[in-house]
């Protein structure tokens, strides 16, 4: 399958090498290491065949649950015009851009990218993407730890418990210490002092649980004590929320799967990453800048290459190689679809729908434990186990949300919700939690 | 010679530069438009909100499609010509994959949604796991890492984590040959761990020896790639293994080189504790311009309980998700890169037995031939039987005509070939690494090597100027100089004049 050999063209290459069979080829390899039965796995498929096993194991998915989960990755309207040039085979099928001359499109429109998250973060250099939202957390603490050459921590812990752990498993403890703040009344303590031996200060703009706050004086305090300010920020609000850099952020990252990705169950999306220029050398990734060719015409290239793993290897800024450059592609031009007006709107939009249905459950006896700081996404009580109301909902065609705790659950609306998706939500839950 | 990847049908389009989508964008324009909104209005009151307008482009939907399939117009890629490039596998991706990827509810399952709603999903990981520790000879996988260098982080934390739970502390060196990815090193610093360098002996491979000197109480583990990357099949693995059994460290396998051993043998059976796939080289999935990839990590049962997870676990015809008790935890926010693995799990599906008995073979034959019609324009790094890539050199070149590896992969670009790598293993003078994949005509691979003889006769003519090449492309070489000193890196023109490479 997809090896093009005939029995002629086989008959050439056996000559060329004077070999017989495919085993001559392999005379150097030791007899005991040698898989002699070859391997145990069903037979080929043809692509006809394959399309019923395929769709079947879909068709094991619970099909069109209406998504109330957020969390990090949201339900927002993909565009098709999106979808189809992102997967453009030129983009979809190149390999990273080393080779300049005939990669002009990929790094133009990752040069874009980078500056499109600039634009929106109000910062002066991105890269040209990490993994995801939680690695990128990971990622921008190291930068932190590097530059202040500090061991301390200091993490909200309004983030997905995910990436926490991600967190905890790529921050190494034995030598650097986590502190996790914790919110008062779902907003980061404004008097909270941060001191001499913190390297970082980590916090989500919204934060996880949905209230949002102007984080600029807590900003200052952190920058006050020489933090390193980190704002994990949600990509789809930021055409409603005042920019991290208008706050005095000093690195930026997101979860871009709103912008470009579909929910993939997770994967793959997109890390963004941007900063100010001081920290330019300790910038994880690859970076494209604009430069000139030898007739003085716009070219694009990998730049500031010296921090990278392929030539610094151990003393690399990360060992990031492999990105997720086309998720990165998705997030422009879904970004330029959108425009500004655009964007706002998704964030308008969804907070609107979200007061709505705050105000409904309020009506209906539910208790929403943020109602005041909350945007678009937003912590309500249940009297049964969350687990089992999110379990009965699913029955109900709802993904209802995310298990917060025991009984509370974290619920999430995106410019895709209608009304009436919301009141049949709404009245779905009444059943169910009052069964 | 007319071949698929045909070197005289020029594939990329040039002309003026394309502007970026900010110098398109004009005020009141947009592509975007939104149902009204359906509820009532109420008051937003949060510190937080802005009263301005986010700063982004606003262009119409076909200035914004023509724009970006001008820059597709300006990129190479698998579909368009060949990528010889070694150490990349850079092989055809089968479009049914992207068929399947795109299925309603692969596509749009949320990462959150609880495993009685996403059977399917979890059954996608299990029947890939499945495929992939008997394809590599390990017991059990995580689908977590997202890429390559984060299944190698994962491999080390692992050893690490192994060690600390094994009173073993002590034992804080990696030991990586001195041909190997940079992202070996790389990974085992941010692991924390030493890296002690092994070098290569006058074969290509491990030395031996070297080695044994190494190896002492200290010893983590051994990171190594089988064939090495001077594409040889490291002869002496069983060896090496023991070496490192011996002395109470592991062996990761970084699986780079898969390719090359797929039905024929497995890291399992070389003394492999811990092995990395990479599904975009091996398994046929799109390299996206540089990602998304998928590095799954499988190892043998007793390193089970350390994997990141959660992983997939089979109980009476339920899938669910299970975190392995001494897990190092996640590498991942969710669960990697779902569609990447689902991507894997289709072409593995395709090939099948034939078609994965015969993968490794059919990946060497194409890389023997090859080097075996090079050989006769430019000479081979090591005289040894390549397995799915091989190393030649241009340093005789170099000598005589200032011929430079760099110079010989620009003007191979110009004839509609991506170049080889390039000065890779570091190890090699002047290298030039190719690894042409099973997915190649005999045809195409004819055409490169006398395009490959075309190039270098031109190149050592009286009146060339080397930087010259390429010609034929939508820009030429690049200033290497000006990014350096006036670093671009937003179109807000923001310059890092004090930066220098």
């Amino acid at each position: 399958m997809f090896v093009p050999h005939s029995e002629i063209d086989l008959k050439k290459m056996f000559e060329e090498l004077s070999i017989s069979s495919l085993e001559d080829l392999f005379t150097h390899i030791p007899e005991t290491l040698k898989l002699n039965d070859g391997l145990n796995v069903p037979p080929s498929l043809s692509e006809l065949e394959s399309i019923a096993e395929f769709e079947l194991l879909e068709s094991k998915n619970t099909p069109n649950l209406i998504c109330f989960a957020g969390g990090g990755h949201y339900d927002v309207y993909l565009p098709q015009t999106v979808k189809s040039l992102t997967m453009r085979p030129e983009f979809m099928t190149s390999y990273t851009p080393y080779q300049a001359e005939i990669s002009q499109g990929i790094l133009q429109v990752l040069f874009e990218y980078q500056s499109l998250i600039c634009d929106l973060t109000d910062m002066e250099l991105a890269n040209a993407s990490l993994y995801d939202g939680a690695t990128s957390v990971a990622e921008a603490i190291s930068v932190a730890i590097n530059k202040t050459k500090r061991d301390n921590v200091v993490i909200s812990s309004g983030f997905n418990p995910n990436t926490k752990e991600v967190v905890n498993t790529l921050i190494d403890r034995n030598k650097f210490n986590t502190t996790y703040v914790d919110l008062v009344d779902y907003l980061f303590p404004e008097d909270y002092v941060f001191s001499q031996d913190d390297a970082a200060f980590v916090v989500s703009l919204p934060h996880y649980e949905g209230s949002a706050q102007d984080l600029t004086s807590i900003v200052q305090n952190a920058k006050a004590a020489g933090v390193i300010t980190i704002c994990y920020a949600d990509p789809s609000m930021l055409g409603i929320l005042k920019s991290p850099g208008s706050m005095g952020f000093d690195i930026v990252v997101s979860e871009g799967q709103s912008m470009g990705s579909s929910l993939s169950f997770g994967g793959p999306t997109v890390g963004w990453f941007a900063t100010r220029k001081e920290l330019a050398r300790l910038v994880p990734g690859r970076i494209i800048g604009e430069s000139r060719d030898s007739n003085n015409t716009k070219t694009y290239v990998m730049t500031l290459r010296a921090r990278e793993q392929d030539i610094r290897r151990e003393k690399a800024s990360s060992n990031i190689c492999t990105n997720q450059t086309l998720n990165a592609v998705g997030s422009t031009i879904h970004l330029s679809w959108l425009g500004p007006e655009g964007l706002y709107e998704i964030g308008y939009q969804a907070i609107q729908k979200a007061s709505y249905m705050k105000q409904a459950l309020i009506e209906n006896g539910f208790t929403v434990l943020n109602n005041n700081t909350s945007l678009r996404e937003f912590l309500i009580q249940t009297k049964r186990l969350a687990e089992d109301v999110i379990l009965e909902m699913g029955s109900k065609g709802f993904l209802a949300g995310i298990k917060y705790s025991d009984n509370e659950i974290l619920i999430a609306v995106t410019e895709k919700r209608t009304r009436e998706q919301i009141d049949n939500y709404v009245e779905s839950l009444m059943e169910v939690d009052n069964a | 010679m007319h071949s698929g990847g045909n070197a005289s049908s020029l594939p990329l389009v040039g002309g003026a530069p394309e502007p970026t989508i900010n110098q398109l964008s004009k005020p009141g324009r947009r592509a975007s438009r939104f149902p009204k909104l359906d509820v009532p209005v109420s008051e937003i009151n949060n510190s937080a909100i802005r009263h301005d307008k986010p700063t982004l482009p606003e262009v119409s939907e076909h200035d914004l499609v023509m724009h970006y399939s001008r820059l597709a117009h300006r990129n190479f890629a698998v579909d368009v010509g060949f990528y010889p490039l070694g150490s990349c596998t850079m092989k055809y991706n089968p479009r049914f994959a992207d068929f399947v990827a795109g299925l309603n509810t692969f596509a749009n399952s949320h990462p959150a949604t609880p495993a009685a709603f996403t059977q399917g999903n979890l059954e996608v990981l299990h029947e890939l796991e499945k495929f992939l520790i008997e394809i590599t000879g390990m017991d059990d996988a995580t689908f977590q890492p997202p890429a390559g260098a984060s299944g190698e982080l994962t491999g080390l934390l692992i050893i690490k984590k192994y060690l600390e739970e094994n009173n073993l502390s002590n034992k804080t060196d990696i030991i990586v040959p001195d041909s190997a990815h940079g992202t070996n090193p790389a990974s085992a610093k941010m692991a924390g761990f030493n890296v002690v360098e092994v070098s290569t002996d006058i074969r290509g491979m491990v030395n031996i020896e070297d080695l044994k000197g190494l190896v002492n109480e200290n010893t983590a583990g051994l990171m190594l790639t089988n064939p090495n990357t001077g594409g040889l099949f490291e002869e002496n693995i069983m060896e090496i293994s023991n070496i490192i059994h011996e002395n109470g460290g592991l062996v990761y396998y970084d699986g780079a080189n898969l390719n090359a051993i797929v039905g024929v043998c497995r890291p399992g059976d070389m003394g492999f504790d811990i092995v990395h796939s990479n599904l975009h080289k091996t398994f046929a999935t799109p390299h996206g311009g540089g990602g998304p990839g998928s590095g799954p990590v499988a190892v043998k049962s007793f390193l089970k309980e350390y994997l990141p997870g959660p992983i997939v676990n089979k109980t009476d015809n339920k899938f669910e998700w299970y975190m392995p008790k001494l897990s190092i935890g996640r590498m991942h926010g969710y669960h990697g890169n779902f569609l990447v693995a689902l991507r894997a799990l289709v072409y593995m599906k395709l090939l099948g037995k034939e078609g994965l008995d015969t993968l490794g073979s059919y990946a060497v034959l194409n890389a023997r031939y090859l080097s075996s019609i090079i050989s006769k324009v430019i000479p081979l790094a090591y005289n040894e039987p390549c397995m799915h890539e091989f190393v030649a050199t241009v340093k005789h070149l170099k000598k005589s005509h200032k011929i430079k590896a760099y110079d010989v992969g620009k003007a191979l670009l110009d004839k509609g070939f991506h170049s080889p790598t390039i000065y890779f293993p570091l190890i090699i003078e002047e290298a030039l690494m190719f690894e042409p994949t099973e997915t190649q005509t005999v045809d195409t691979l004819d055409d490169l090597a006398e395009t490959l003889k075309v190039i270098i006769d031109e190149l050592q003519g009286d009146d060339v100027s080397l930087e010259s090449y390429p010609k034929n492309l939508p820009v030429g070489r690049p200033n290497e100089l000006i990014p350096a000193k006036h670093l671009t890196v937003n179109w807000g023109d923001f310059e890092l004049l004090e930066l220098t490479e």
